[in-house]
């Protein structure tokens, strides 16, 4: 018997629309016989137009999880935003630019992407054009952003454990101060 | 001169559990909008994740929340599962729904007395705690341990339940349901509670849909949102249950509708102590693809959402998880809008806030 994938058919004719490459599009069923839909945009600006479609069905955005896809001195970051509707979880892919990521905001379809856009911002360095709050989310001021593209050698990392480093910063920022 | 003024609350607070800022702007003794800070209890445990293999991955997202520590393990095998294709025995699928409800009864329970201690209603607070140490001795009894049960494998569950370990279960139920009854009765009537809690912490259905919430806290404003129901995993396709939904959208609501889930979880547990179907537990690994895979579930403070991608090797590439309490944080905002300074901890308790698991 053929199997049957769930999801939303006018939805899907939809966003297949904007992944035209041969491989943009798959679907796939779990042993529970759940929908999961994926689709790889051609663009990040295609976003937009596939967050309204959505918008318009009435989905709702679950998370947008950033990755980088070769080794980390050499990102090529891509940025996954899942989507849930009746049931069925609908994936758009898009590949950042490798010099200057940067997705548009989809805050005026889904308010809460706003959290979600944040956190890929200081973690990941990914730009996001015309975010209402473009404000830190967890990670402090100090640290540089896109810190999950980073190698930090182990030195460094320990150099606050096992040597007198980070007392002496302290001292000499006192000093600075006083 | 302006008639507002700026108010610190936390990060650490006695009625907080957990370190959270919120930066107050209060006119008189009312919160006119409220500035939320956190980021005090990250732990960088996605790039951690990312450093170790699937397996071991499994005891690293137990700890990400201590109330909802099974659902991690749980849905990230389910990730896991997915992307390798694994089907799980029925008899896994079973014993990890039962575990599953075992911890959503004592994390209910939890929120409920932590309600009653900020309220000031200590002997209440005590009492719950007591009824809820039961469930922790169940806990102990049948998986060594009280908060992370440890219960999860790749593949299935770790160990299986003899008949004495079952009937020990329905047994323990049997105990405390009677005294969960008792609970929600005193929630349901006593005038301290209902003067503190009803009709404060308004959330709209417009605007639990608008911020994307997740559960008790959408199904108390009329949203029909449970995992189990809108797209059935493990075992739960097979037992016969109720998704509790009310429209109240207040503290109270969100209270009781939490105390009414808690005897859907015992009707689950007896049905699975009667029907647990015999077999293997676990399901084999097969060799890992280059892939990736999402997977989610319903924890005791809503959905859990799951994504892997792995690049051929034992070490996932990548692994991000988003909890139920990432999407209800903004809800506050809405909940405290006009609110008296003094409810804004007893406001916050209503979504079962975990700030550990926010930030990760």
């Amino acid at each position: 018997m053929q199997e049957v994938i769930p999801g939303n058919a006018q939805l899907i004719e939809a966003l297949s629309a904007l992944g035209t490459a041969p491989d943009a599009i798959h679907h796939k069923v779990d042993t529970f016989g759940n929908g999961y839909h994926w689709f790889r945009l051609d663009t990040p600006r295609l976003l937009t137009s596939g967050a309204e479609a959505l918008h318009q069905h009435g989905a709702r955005l679950a998370m947008i999880s950033a990755y980088n896809r070769r080794q980390l001195s050499e990102p090529m970051q891509e940025a996954c935003y899942h989507f849930e509707l009746d049931g069925v979880i609908y994936n758009l892919t898009v590949t950042l630019n490798g010099e200057w990521p940067i997705v548009p905001s989809i805050t005026r379809f889904f308010n809460n992407a706003d959290w979600h856009e944040r956190e890929m911002m200081e973690l990941y360095g990914v730009k996001v054009s015309d975010h209402p709050n473009p404000r830190r989310l967890f990670l402090d001021e100090e640290l540089d952003a896109g810190i999950l593209n980073e190698v930090v050698p182990l030195s460094i990392m320990m150099n606050g454990a096992c040597s007198t480093d980070l007392w002496e910063r302290i001292m000499s920022d006192k000093e600075k101060k006083a | 001169m302006s008639k507002t003024f700026t108010m610190p609350l936390g990060p650490v607070h006695v009625a907080l559990e957990e370190p959270v800022y919120f930066r107050l702007t209060v006119e008189g003794e009312i919160v006119r909008n409220v500035e939320l800070t956190s980021g005090h209890v990250h732990r960088g445990m996605e790039a951690m994740a990312s450093q170790r293999n699937l397996i071991k991955n499994t005891t690293l997202t137990e700890r990400v929340c201590s109330l909802c520590s099974n659902s991690h393990s749980f849905t990230y095998c389910m990730a896991v599962e997915n992307v390798l294709g694994i089907k799980v025995p029925e008899r896994a699928n079973y014993q990890r729904v039962l575990t599953e409800e075992i911890k959503r009864v004592s994390s209910h329970l939890f929120n409920t007395a932590i309600q009653a201690h900020i309220i000031g209603f200590k002997s209440l607070f005590m009492h719950i705690m007591e009824v809820r140490e039961m469930m922790q001795d169940l806990k102990e009894t049948v998986y060594g341990n009280r908060m992370n049960l440890a219960a999860n494998c790749i593949g299935g569950v770790k160990y299986s339940l003899d008949d004495d370990m079952v009937r020990y279960i329905q047994q323990s139920i049997d105990k405390v349901e009677p005294a969960v009854e008792e609970l929600r009765e005193i929630y349901a009537t006593n005038s301290m509670i209902l003067a503190r809690t009803k009709g404060l912490g308004y959330l709209p259905k417009e605007d639990a849909i608008r911020l994307g919430v997740v559960g008790p806290v959408a199904r108390g404003s009329g949203l029909e949102r449970d995992v189990r129901k809108d797209s059935p995993y493990a075992a739960y396709p097979n037992l016969d249950f109720k998704s509790i939904v009310e429209t109240g959208g207040c503290l109270y609501t969100r209270s009781m509708l939490r105390l009414h889930e808690i005897f859907e979880s015992f009707k689950m547990i007896r049905q699975i102590c009667r029907d647990l179907p015999g077999g293997p537990i676990v399901a084999p690994m097969p060799s890992v693809p280059s892939a990736e895979a999402v997977a989610r579930s319903e924890a005791p403070r809503g959905e859990v959402f799951y994504y892997i991608r792995t690049n051929g090797t034992d070490i996932p590439a990548r692994l991000k998880w988003r909890v139920p309490s990432y999407m209800n944080w903004e809800a506050l905002g809405v909940m405290m809008r006009d609110c008296n300074v003094a409810d804004v901890a007893l406001i916050t308790n209503t979504i079962d806030p975990c700030v550990s698991c926010t930030e990760r």
